[in-house]
């Protein structure tokens, strides 16, 4: 059974069409990338994932285990804590003047309001919560590990270089242990060198946490190299999908996005 | 370039036109009560003085600036003496010269000291900031804590500079709890005397109605203002900023108007007075009491004074301010306080990491409430009397000003700004009606000084500490001053 089953999912705004019957299954444990040009509907479909916006249409089936989740039926905060489903954003949203640990001990809100019994077992400083606030310390440092920022737990989230923000966005959303992550153009504004870790992060993120990872990226690089299955959109529908390779040499998608002096591309 | 000296004399000459305009219809006319209604009469005189200062000032500042130190000091001087001279005939020009002649003085020193001066100034500023929000100062926080309880008993201290503490704290506790719905959640809220009111006049309800004691009121006025916040919360959730901010202003208002119309209930604008005084472990603070009841006095064989029911008081709030101060700590460091400020941040990031909107605001509404009940409660059996009256706008107006001054997010700032704008204005009483006037004047100057507050660095609610972060991690911070 397929972690997420998208069927026809369509979102109007007034008169626009901006995701048109959209269908799609991916897996745990693999990365699907959603390509095109701008202006696609690709954000959008990561708005209607996540609840941000409310689907017109269509059916989006998160299943864990023995849990499914209706997506479309949820509100957006429930899909985030209960379903899963974690994101970044296109354009950063850290919490910036809130230090780096910070930012990730926010993530992990669910199990520590719970271990602090709604604050009650916190005010007593019990140990059940001090246990608790220790594990969660040591797992977002595993994050901070992971990505390079370990030295910098105590600065403000504001301080850090574009790059860093990037990856601290990936590893907040991850502290919330989600099932699937979301992840809208991880690459943008990333030099060379930052992009490469990238890949690595997310090559290591499908490997060890067996979450699934829907990605929206313009970085052809990036999606080329690390996806398994790939989305092409345009206008709202889905023109092509399927492995990085049949995607490339499909025509339509030149057409409408890739350009023709991609097909000359080698994979390297 | 350096500005030559004519073109100094044209930026004093254009000060002065300026403050003439102004000062005109300001100083020189005034209305006189005179049989057969008011008469219009003129005083041109302090008028030119009073241009004349300004254009002494801003001479000097200017000459400062081109590094005649000695000329623009000598200016500064000037302005001392003259104002020295019209002091006789005029106090508020009087006071007006000497100090402008002092800030022009000090003005100038400050500049021609270089940056040097000003670097020092600034680095000790910013060490006492730093060290306020650091959470190490606990030691001083303890010693604090003894010089208050001292305070009753030092040799200075009359009913009156008790009364004026306990008001202060009154304005601590309302400051920290406005603090959470603004400084930590975001939430900017302008109607929060009515949580005040709320608390006050259910003291005074209940007691009036069902004859309950401080210490039944208390917790039960706490409980209905925060009840009250959630009750407000529900219809603002989705507002934010600007919105949230008249619509908060508004339900303040109600607060009010329903208190002055319900005459059957609360009096309406008569007020209830007769609110009682706390006891101690029921013993009453009176000369003499009910027949059958002992009284404080009686029980423990003390000669009555009457201050003894002040200094009660005075310890009463402050063992809620110390409760406060350890409450409001702790929670800013557990998952709600980090959820209240990562709202504050951003909330749509809040949203996508799964925390509640809806819950995280209301808490903070009904935490922040929970303290205006407190502290009404208090404000009530200080005054022993409610009205109405107590809980107009300005009131809200004067706690938010004592967050914003304060620094928002800073128990300490907050605290510090309480005794500045609630204790200096009822020292500085002597100057009448300009009290506001110089009220006004220190707000616009530590906005200009600190544009985010005294003591505006947030300190973090959790530090990895370097040295042992390979290890394993470690220790929570103090949590905020």
């Amino acid at each position: 059974m397929a972690l997420l089953e998208v069927r026809n999912l369509t979102m109007r705004f007034g008169g626009l069409v901006a995701v048109d019957d959209l269908s799609f299954d991916m897996e745990s444990a693999q990365i699907t990338s959603i390509i095109g040009p701008n202006g696609a509907g690709k954000t959008t479909v990561f708005n209607c994932l996540t609840g941000f916006y409310t689907a017109t249409s269509g059916s989006m089936l998160l299943t864990a285990g023995l849990d499914t989740f209706h997506l479309e039926k949820m509100a957006g905060y429930k899909i985030a804590r209960d379903a899963g489903i974690a994101r970044t954003f296109q354009n950063i949203r850290l919490f910036p003047q809130m230090t780096v640990l910070e930012n990730l001990l926010v993530a992990q809100h669910k199990s520590l309001m719970r271990a602090s019994m709604w604050s009650i077992s916190g005010l007593l400083g019990l140990p059940a919560w001090k246990r608790a606030e220790f594990g969660a310390i040591e797992f977002a440092q595993e994050w901070l590990d992971k990505i390079g920022l370990l030295n910098r737990a105590n600065l403000d989230a504001e301080s850090l270089p574009y790059g860093d923000q990037r990856k601290l966005e990936i590893a907040r959303a991850m502290c919330t242990k989600p099932r699937l992550l979301c992840l809208d153009e991880p690459a943008a504004g990333l030099n060379p060198t930052e992009s490469r870790e990238l890949n690595q992060l997310l090559n290591d993120i499908r490997e060890h946490s067996g979450v699934g990872l829907l990605l929206i990226e313009h970085d052809m690089n990036v999606v080329m190299e690390i996806s398994d299955q790939v989305i092409v959109l345009d206008y709202g529908s889905k023109i092509a999908s399927g492995s990085p390779a049949s995607v490339r040499k499909d025509p339509a998608v030149i057409r409408a996005y890739l350009g023709d002096e991609y097909t000359k591309w080698d994979g390297d | 370039m350096r500005p030559s000296h004519l073109s100094l004399l044209k930026n004093a000459l254009i000060a002065s036109a300026v403050s003439a305009v102004l000062m005109i219809p300001l100083i020189g006319i005034y209305t006189v009560q005179e049989t057969g209604g008011l008469s219009i009469k003129t005083r041109f005189p302090e008028v030119s003085l009073a241009v004349l200062y300004v254009f002494v000032g801003r001479f000097s500042i200017d000459l400062s600036a081109i590094g005649k130190t000695p000329l623009a000091v000598f200016g500064g001087l000037v302005l001392i003496l003259l104002g020295t001279i019209s002091a006789e005939s005029n106090s508020l020009l009087g006071v007006a010269g000497i100090g402008g002649g002092a800030v022009v003085v000090l003005l100038v020193l400050w500049n021609s000291g270089g940056s040097g001066v000003q670097e020092t100034v600034q680095n000790h500023i910013q060490k006492v900031s730093a060290w306020l929000t650091s959470g190490r100062q606990s030691q001083f926080g303890f010693a604090l804590i003894i010089l208050l309880i001292l305070f009753p008993f030092f040799p200075f201290t009359d009913r009156w500079t008790l009364d004026l503490a306990i008001l202060v704290m009154t304005y601590v506790l309302l400051g920290w709890g406005l603090n959470i719905v603004v400084g930590l959640a975001g939430l900017l809220d302008l109607g929060y005397v009515a949580f005040y009111a709320v608390g006050a006049y259910s003291f005074a309800l209940l007691a009036f109605y069902y004859d309950l004691g401080f210490w039944v009121c208390l917790p039960a006025g706490a409980a209905l203002a925060a009840l009250l916040g959630i009750l407000l919360g529900f219809p603002v959730l989705r507002l934010r900023g600007d919105y949230l901010a008249i619509v908060t202003l508004g339900f303040g208002e109600m607060i009010r108007i329903v208190l002055i119309n319900w005459v059957e209930l609360t009096k309406g604008p008569n007020g209830i007075s007769g609110i009682p005084k706390p006891t101690f472990m029921g013993l009453e603070f009176r000369r003499r009491s009910t027949e059958g009841v002992e009284t404080f006095h009686q029980f423990f064989d003390l000669p009555y004074r009457s201050i003894d029911r002040v200094i009660f008081l005075f310890y009463i709030t402050l063992g809620l301010v110390i409760l406060a101060n350890w409450f409001i700590k702790k929670i800013r460091t557990l998952p709600i306080g980090r959820a209240w400020e990562a709202l504050r941040e951003d909330e749509i990031a809040s949203r996508a990491l799964g925390l509640n909107p809806t819950n995280i605001k209301l808490s903070a509404f009904a935490l922040g409430a929970m303290f205006g009940g407190v502290a009404g409660t208090l404000f009530a059996t200080r005054q022993g009397f409610v009205s109405p009256e107590s809980f107009t706008f300005i009131e809200s107006a004067i706690i938010l000003s004592v967050v914003v001054l304060g620094g928002m997010g800073s128990q300490a700032g907050v605290a510090i700004a309480a005794l500045i704008l609630i204790g200096l204005p009822e020292w500085f009483r002597e100057l009448e009606h300009y009290r506001m006037l110089s009220f006004g004047a220190l707000m616009v100057l530590i906005m200009a000084w600190r544009p985010r507050g005294l003591l505006s660095r947030r300190s973090p609610t959790v530090v990895l500490h370097p040295d042992q972060s390979k290890e394993k991690p470690i220790g929570l911070a103090n949590g905020p001053s």
